[in-house]
Order: C-alpha cells, then structure tokens, then sequence
C-alpha cells in the first residue's frame, strides 16, 4: 500500500511543478478588488440610479409635461452620496467607519470604473480610466407606449447623416448607452457615458412597412405618396412637388386603388414604369415607409437661457430685492 | 448573388416551375442499334414507359403557423397603424403564384390580403373544405386538409373592400434578403420570402366628438381559386379623400332558443366564454385541423351563458356540446380568440339582393388601430429642452403654488422639519440642467450620515439633496437582506485580512524566504494553498525526513521456541492429550486416529468469503488514507489531486475539525493547562 501513496506522491510533485511555472493570471471574481462581486454591482445599480423613486429623479411633474424630452446631466455628487448611504448599512462603532474611511478611495475607484461596463456587450474589451460626465434624457411621450422598443444611438461626432446608414454596436462613433428603460409605460430614461453630439432615436424595424404619408383633415382623411428614382431610391422630388395623391375607392373607408395609383407613379418614367407600367416588386419599393429616425443636436446650438428657463434667475432676484 | 447586409432585392414574382396538384411524369427511350447485319429497331430495343406520378403539395385552405414569417402589425396588437398597409411575409418564396386562377393572366398571385373592420364579414372556423367555398364553385385537386376557416362576404363588402382584378398582382411580390442579416431575415432559411400586401390602410374611427377612436381589424389571407370573377373588374372612380365613418354604439340582442330552453330545463352546458352565437357551437367544437403534424384543437367549450346558474345540473345528453381534452394547441386557440368578434355580422346595411360568398382563409389575425399618429408626427412635435425647464404654462390650475426653479436646478419643495416646522427647503435630483464638477477634490467626502450632507445656503433656506440620496441609498440598502449579509461578510473578511496581516508583518522575514515571494505580494486570504504548497513541495524533495521508510513486502515470522519434549509441544500445538504421544508408533497412531479433533463450528453461511475482503479493505483503505492526508492539506488536494487520475481523492480529505489546533489540543503535554493558569 506504501507504493501506491508514493506513487500519488510523485503525481503530486509533478502537478506542483506545473503550478509553480503557471503564471498567477485567474483572478476569481472577488480577488483583487476591493469589494465582493456582489457589492459591487449593488452599487453599480445604484450609481446609475436604478430603484431611485421617480420622484426623487423628477421633483415635479411640472418638470416633465406631456409630449417633451428632457436632457439633463448626472450628478456625481448626487450618485456618490447615494453610495455612501449604501456603505454606512451596519456601521455601528468608530471602528466600522474608521474601516470604510480607508476603503473609499478604493471604492470609488473601483465602481467609477464598473459603472462603464454595465452594459458591456460580451467579448467587447473592458473600459477602464477616469469617470467622464454621464449624460442623457427622459422621454415623455406617446411614442414611447405606442411604439415599444425603438433605437436610441448616441455619437460623439457630427456624422455625415444618411437615412440607410447603419451603425454596428462597436463602432468607435457610438456612445455606449448606460441605462435604457421604461420608469412608466410613456416615460423612457435613457443615459449616456459621456456627452453625445448627436443622438438618434429610431422607430422599431418590424421588418420592412409599406404605406404613405397621413393627413388627418378633421372630416377627411386623404394620403400622398412620394415617387422615388427606381435606380437609386432617392426621393424624385424632396420638396414633395410630384407628390401623388393616393386615390381611395368610394364608398368604403381606406381602400385604395392600387391600380390607379400605380397609373399615376407610371406618369414618372423614374419609377421604373416601362410601357407595361409597374410590376409588383417596383409598386413595392415605391411604398416602402422607412423607420422615421430623429436626429436630437443642432449645429447652431441654441443659447442656454431658451433650452432652460428657470423661474428664480440671479439677474433678476437681484433688480427687484435691490430695487435697482 | 449575395444581397448584402442592410439590403434586399425585390422580385415582382418567384413562380415555381409547376403548380400545385397531380402531376404525371413520363420517359420514354427510343434506341436503334446495328448487330452485325441485322439492325435492330425499336421493337427488339424496347424499353418500358416510365411513369412517375409526383404530388406537389401547397397550402390550401390552411397555411402552417411554420410558414409564417412575420405579419404586420403584430397580432393582437395596439398600435397607430393608420398610414401603414398590412402585409404578411410568407417563407415559401412561390407560394402566391403556385396555384392558377381561372380567367386570370398568368402567374396572377391566387392570395389575397384582405382586410375587414369590426361587423363587416363573418369569419367562420372548422368548416368542412367543401363548405369554405361558395355553393356552387368546386376546386379540383387535392384538398390538404379536411377542416379549414372561411369567410363570409357579401356582394357588396367584396365591391368595396376586396382587391379588384387588376390590383391583384401588385399587392404580392418576393423579397430576397442576406441571410446573414437578423433584422430582415427573423429566422428564415433561404433569404427568398413572400410578401402579400393589403390593399386597405386600418384606420381608427371617429366617436362623436371626433376624436379617434380604436377600431379592431381582422386580415385575412384569402384563396381566390374558382372565385376571381367574383371580384371587381377595376374599381370604380377614385376620390382623393374619404369621408371618415362614425361609430355608433350598438346595442345588440340575441335571440338564442337554446339557452331558454336550457333554462327550463335546468340543464347547463359546459362553462366557458359568454357571446357565442350557438348556432355556430357545432361547427366550433369540431377539431380544428391544422397542417400535417399539428394536433387541432378540441378543447374549444362554449356555453349559453344564462343556462349556468346555481342548481344547475350539467347537460350529459351528449357529449357533442363540450368536447374536452387535455391538449390544447395555443396558437389554434388564439386564433379562435382573434377570430370571435367577428363572428356576428351587424345587418345594418341591408341591401335587397346582396348574395353571400366564402372563401378559404389560409390565415388570419386581428389588431386594433388607435389612431394615425406617427412615430415621425410625435418626435418631430416633442417639446426638447435641458430637464428642470420650468415649462410653459404660467401657472397650474390646481391652487398649487408655482413651481420654483432656481438657476442651478433647484426645486423648491415643501419641507417639515424633525421639529414639526413646516419650511420650504431646495432639492435637486442626480439628473441637473449643468455640468457638475466629477473629478478630484471636487468628488464628494464621505459621509456617515446623511446630516452630515445636510447644506444651509446663505439664502437660509436647507439645500437638502444630497442628504436625501443618502437616505436614498441607506434605505434601498436596508430593502435588500442579501446585500445587507455580503456588507457584513465583507467587512467581518477584511477584519481577518487586517489581522492577520498585521501578526505576518511581525514576523517579515521568515514569510518572505519561505514563500519566496516580497511582503508585498503576499495575500492574506491565500497564505493557507501558499503554505501548503511549499510544504508538499518539501516533502517530494525530501520524503526521507517526513516519511518513513516503506514497509517490506512480507512481514518475517517470529522464532519458534521449543520447551520441553517434542512430543509435549506438538500435544500443545495441536490441543491433544499429550499421553497420546506416548508409547510406540502403533499405539500413537491408533491413538491419534481415534482422537477427536477440537475446531470451532465456522457460520460459512453467514461470514461469506465477500465479507471477509470488504472488512479488510476497509480497513486497508482507512490506514492508506491516514497515511497521506494526514501530511497534505485539503486545498492542495482539491487544486491538485482531481481527476481520473485521483479517484479517491474525496475520501483523502480530513475532516476540517480535525486541524492543527486538535491537534495541539490533543498534545498530552500541555493538558492542564487553562487560561486560568497562566493569568
């Protein structure tokens, strides 16, 4: 029995060898940082101010009427405070604090680098560095119950806007996008890291829509549709001076005459109408409705005093207390 | 051709190479040959005919759910879809132009998309296929199913909602799309789909103050086989602009005979959901048959809601009314949902000679238009401003005093303090209309409590924000148990880390030569493997100063010792009379075969040889154990000794009470002692 022991043994001396030479790379999540994993992302959740009552984001529905969008930066301030009310969580005695007084520098390193990496895509490379500003908007609207799951994109650069551009997730123009979520089923909180210079906001892709441009005249509905160069899908006219009125069938409500309105494309020759006029794939692209994308970042940015009016401004507290 | 990601192609058709139906294939061979002189013809070359029949199978009366691709709007959705046509996306590239209609050009698409508002057709489920059809009109050819939908159109509904002839083949074309592109291929094989499209916008109605009002639609993909005549030629004048209907609130009152009679009788049927006409409660409890390998559902009960009452005694005539199992196919079922409300047809514009017609519905479901707004409409109107913007209207209506926004984004917001004083005090949340300062010494000091962050402003007023996100975070802290555990086990972790830190700081040197690595870089939590390595790697170097030296392999026998005669001691050894021995050698061996030999009775039956070999190995197995684990540590075991190769490294494990600290304990020479002692 002594031989089969020596034998583990020498198993043993061999395996030691290889650990010995094997750098000491595996970190497991809690080694090597300065709080337990699932501190950490607590604390990550509650810097980027998930759980925070609403109102405690918003201080007045004032703030945020119907139909409005509202930028705003984050506070870190703010957010540091929140955390420092998570760590004070059992201290009882000088010691306790004494403790979390030598940590927090680590601390705030730690999760200024974590709150970056939240919703970090897998396989992209981790960020790391200074905390920049976090920045971006709350969006009250219909559109944000009506149409569930749109695209908001955030670039740092002007781009050369195109309507069939597309962005990959890990394109170096892109923002990455902190928060997105719906705090009510109209009210979206959407945050960025870092300042965008222009942002999108796109309707869902449901595929590809056919349909045409809506006008609601009280009584009477009509639509008009936009001819497009077959060869190269551009608008033939942008200003809409060859717009075609859709014809509807009488009598019945939205039914509308596709044939007709196919003889009206074909008096463009630029719709692709040969002498046999349209088939159904040219009717088709001829109808095709991309999703609307909203681009948020003006050029000329407007001044600061119309994008946000306070009701106590320093100028004039001080002309009417100094009766100047 | 690969279409590229982000893009597709657009084909007016994909006609597939035959049409759906029987088909015969026949072959011939004509062979002429010379042999010699004689040429041989065809009739001493003859080659059988060869028929091969082929059945190419198509959708008919129903398409398989796996066929569907997408449809727009979603089923059973609430959108604004009243600028968007409706369309289906089908995964048979061919499947509109695989069938002929009579009368018809060629390759005209056989489906059509129609779509119907609330009360205007009828849409019947699990009617026999020769009933989906209009009296009248057979389709020839295979059947497919033996149950499908159909919808019951009046003439004058087809006049103003279906496609005309010549619309037909404009509403459907096939649509080609990279396959490695998710967005537009959701799932399909080939990267060729089927696009049919409506010829009808689902737009809301109006109530009677004029405002939209939601109005249910059902699409229905419909098979016009034998019934393109039916259609309209080409519609009639266009008008540019339509006049939008009202709805009425209708009131309607079904006279069922059925349900009185039940009530009389005092028999219930099975329960289920109320407003079902029951003279279609035969045709719906009937299986639904859906495509090959798709069970139907048969649990579809429908009652006559006034029969169930308290004493009522359920109908067990016959079973036909409440046909139940167990399976229930969910999509069936959801779309017997979509397809009730459309069940009752409102008589209220009755034309004097306005036939009926039916066709098969391969597919169909609902949704509700809300309005016409637009996605472009909302954004492009929103109201885009920095947050704490103090909004347009002057003042609010409700008597509440008028929002008070200072020029760094503060609220002013009504306080009680811990006195009971009502005050005004300044708030602002994380989210602010200016930069703030984020880095360096700008960063905020940590705080205790969140007094400590409480700010009186030389305005006297309290700026107490960042005293409520401290609070903020306490309290969601406080909600969450878990978190509130791993806070504790963190802080009771590093208190050992400290500690132990600080009794290896003592002794520096020793810890740096024996583990061989600077002070700096030892980590307490990993001190216990580190130790245990090293000590493991001076075994293997050195085993002669930890272990023994190995057992021989036969363990010598002791010496015999011999007292007295011979014959004295081999009486003893053998538990014999020693007289036995005595005397010459008959006497002894007459003696010796007459005596009777004393042994033991041994229980073979129950100390079976298998026991025996368990006991022992037991016990070898315990000894083999001690041996090693008793000089390795657990961590080096688990790290090292796992795998194949170690099959009994489980039961190499100490007991984790058993550490050195027993071990001490257990030393003889320091019993007695007791802190009392030594203090």
């Amino acid at each position: 029995m002594i031989n089969i022991s020596s034998d583990i043994l020498e198993h043993l001396g061999a395996e030691i060898v290889n650990a010995e030479r094997r750098p000491f790379t595996e970190f497991k999540p809690d080694e090597n940082t300065a709080m337990p994993a699932e501190l950490r992302n607590w604390l990550v959740r509650l810097r980027l101010l998930e759980g925070v009552p609403f109102a405690n984001l918003v201080a007045d529905s004032e703030l945020l009427p119907q139909e409005s969008i509202r930028w705003f930066y984050l506070d870190r301030r703010w957010t540091d405070a929140v955390v420092q009310g998570a760590l004070s969580v059992g201290t009882v005695n000088s010691d306790d604090r004494i403790q979390i007084d030598a940590q927090y520098p680590a601390i705030r390193a730690e999760l200024d680098t974590e709150e970056r990496n939240v919703r970090r895509v897998e396989g992209m490379a981790r960020f790391a560095g200074q905390p920049g500003p976090i920045s971006g908007f709350l969006l009250r609207s219909s559109a944000v119950s009506g149409w569930p799951g749109f695209h908001v994109r955030a670039f740092n650069v002007d781009l050369e806007d195109r309507e069939d551009d597309r962005f990959p997730e890990d394109d170096p123009r892109r923002m990455r996008l902190l928060r997105l979520e719906r705090l009510a089923p109209a009210v979206l909180l959407c945050m960025f890291d870092g300042i965008p210079k222009v942002v999108h906001i796109e309707e869902p892709r449901q595929g590809v829509q056919f349909g045409f441009m809506h006008e609601d005249n009280g009584n009477q509905r009509s639509a008009k549709l936009r001819p497009r160069n077959k060869d190269d899908f551009e608008y033939l006219d942008e200003d809409g001076a060859k717009d075609i009125d859709v014809p509807f069938r009488v009598g019945s409500s939205g039914v509308v005459d596709i044939r007709r309105l196919s003889e009206d494309l074909a008096a463009h020759d630029e719709t692709g109408a040969n002498d046999d006029g349209l088939d159904s794939a040219e009717y088709a692209l001829q109808l095709i409705r991309f999703p609307w994308r909203q681009v948020f970042g003006e050029v000329q940015v407007p001044p600061v005093h119309e994008m946000f009016r306070p009701s106590i401004e320093y100028v004039s507290m001080v002309n009417t207390t100094f009766k100047l | 051709m690969p279409v590229g990601e982000g893009k597709f192609k657009l084909h007016a058709k994909l006609a597939a190479p035959l049409t759906a139906g029987l088909w015969r294939l026949r072959a011939d061979q004509h062979f002429t040959a010379q042999s010699g002189d004689t040429p041989l013809d065809e009739s001493d070359l003859r080659v059988n005919q060869e028929n091969v029949h082929l059945r190419i199978r198509s959708p008919r009366y129903l398409l398989p759910p796996d066929q569907i691709l997408s449809t727009y709007p979603p089923a059973n959705s609430f959108g604004s879809y009243g600028s968007r046509l409706p369309q289906v996306v089908i995964k048979r590239r061919t499947l509109p132009w695989e069938r002929s209609l009579d009368g018809a050009p060629e390759n005209t698409p056989w489906l059509a998309l129609v779509l119907i508002a609330e009360g205007e057709a009828k849409l019947e489920s699990s009617v026999d296929v020769n009933n989906c059809v209009t009296a009248g009109v057979e389709l020839k050819g295979l059947k497919e199913v033996a149950k499908g939908n159909c919808l019951v159109a009046k003439r004058s509904l087809i006049n103003s909602v279906f496609p005309t002839k010549n619309d037909i083949d404009l509403l459907a074309h096939a649509r080609e799309v990279d396959i490695r592109d998710t967005e537009l291929m959701m799932g399909d094989d080939d990267g060729f789909l089927a696009v049919v499209i409506s010829n009808r916008l689902p737009l809301p109605g109006k109530d009677e103050e004029g405002n939209d009002a939601p109005v249910k639609y059902l699409a229905c993909l419909i098979n016009l086989e034998g019934q393109y005549d039916v259609l309209l030629n080409r519609s009639p004048d266009p008008a540019p602009a339509f006049a939008t209907p009202f709805l009425f609130k209708t009131l309607l009152y079904q006279e069922q005979p059925a349900q009185d009679d039940h009530r009389v009788m005092g028999t219930a049927l099975a329960p289920g959901g109320p407003g079902i006409n029951p003279v279609d409660l035969g045709e719906l409890t009937n299986p639904v048959p859906l495509a090959q390998g798709i069970k139907g559902s048969r649990s579809t009960r429908y009652q006559s809601g006034a029969a169930v009452g308290a004493g009522a005694k359920p109908f067990a005539g016959s079973g036909q009314w409440s046909t139940s199992s167990p399976v229930i196919n969910t999509s069936a079922k959801v779309s017997l949902q979509m397809a009730e409300p459309f069940r009752i047809v409102d008589d209220f514009q009755m034309h004097p000679y306005d036939p009926e017609y039916r066709f098969p519905v391969l597919l169909h479901w609902s949704f509700t238009t809300t309005g016409d707004t637009t996605f472009r409409s909302l954004m492009t109107n929103l109201d885009s401003r920095l947050l704490g913007d103090k909004g347009g209207s002057a003042k609010p209506s409700n008597g509440r005093l008028p929002l008070e926004v200072a020029e760094s984004g503060h609220v002013g917001l009504g306080h009680q303090t811990r006195e009971g004083d009502r005050v005004r005090a300044w708030y602002r949340g994380p989210l602010v209309p200016h930069p703030t300062k984020n880095t360096g010494s700008d960063r905020l000091k940590l705080a205790h409590s969140s007094d400590q962050l409480r700010i009186v402003i030389p305005d006297g007023r309290e700026d107490l924000s960042l005293a409520t996100a401290f609070e903020i975070g306490r309290l969601l802290t406080l909600s969450q148990p878990s978190i509130i555990a791993s806070l504790m086990r963190w802080r009771q972790a590093d208190y050992h880390a400290a500690r132990l830190h600080s009794l290896m700081a003592s002794n520096r040197s020793l810890w740096e030569e024996m583990l061989g690595v600077g002070f700096e870089k030892i980590d307490a939590h990993k001190i216990g493997p580190l130790v245990g390595r090293l000590f493991a790697d001076a075994i293997v170097k050195n085993p002669d100063q930890f272990l023994g030296n190995p057992l021989a392999r036969v363990t010598p026998g002791r010496p015999l010792e011999f007292e007295g005669k011979a014959s004295a001691v081999l009486a003893r050894g053998l538990g014999l009379e020693k007289s036995l021995f005595t005397g010459d050698l008959s006497k002894v061996l007459n003696g010796l075969r007459d005596a009777k030999i004393p042994r033991d009775d041994l229980l073979l039956n129950e100390l079976g040889l298998v026991d025996v070999r368990d006991t022992l190995g037991v016990d070898l197995d315990k000894q083999r154990i001690d041996l090693v684990s008793g000089a390795l540590s657990n961590k080096l075991l688990d790290d090292h000794l796992t795998g194949p190769a170690f099959p009994v490294t489980e039961r190499f494990r100490v007991d984790v009470l058993n550490d050195n600290l027993d071990v001490i304990l257990r030393d003889p020479r320091r019993h007695g002692f007791t802190d009392e002692d030594e203090s």
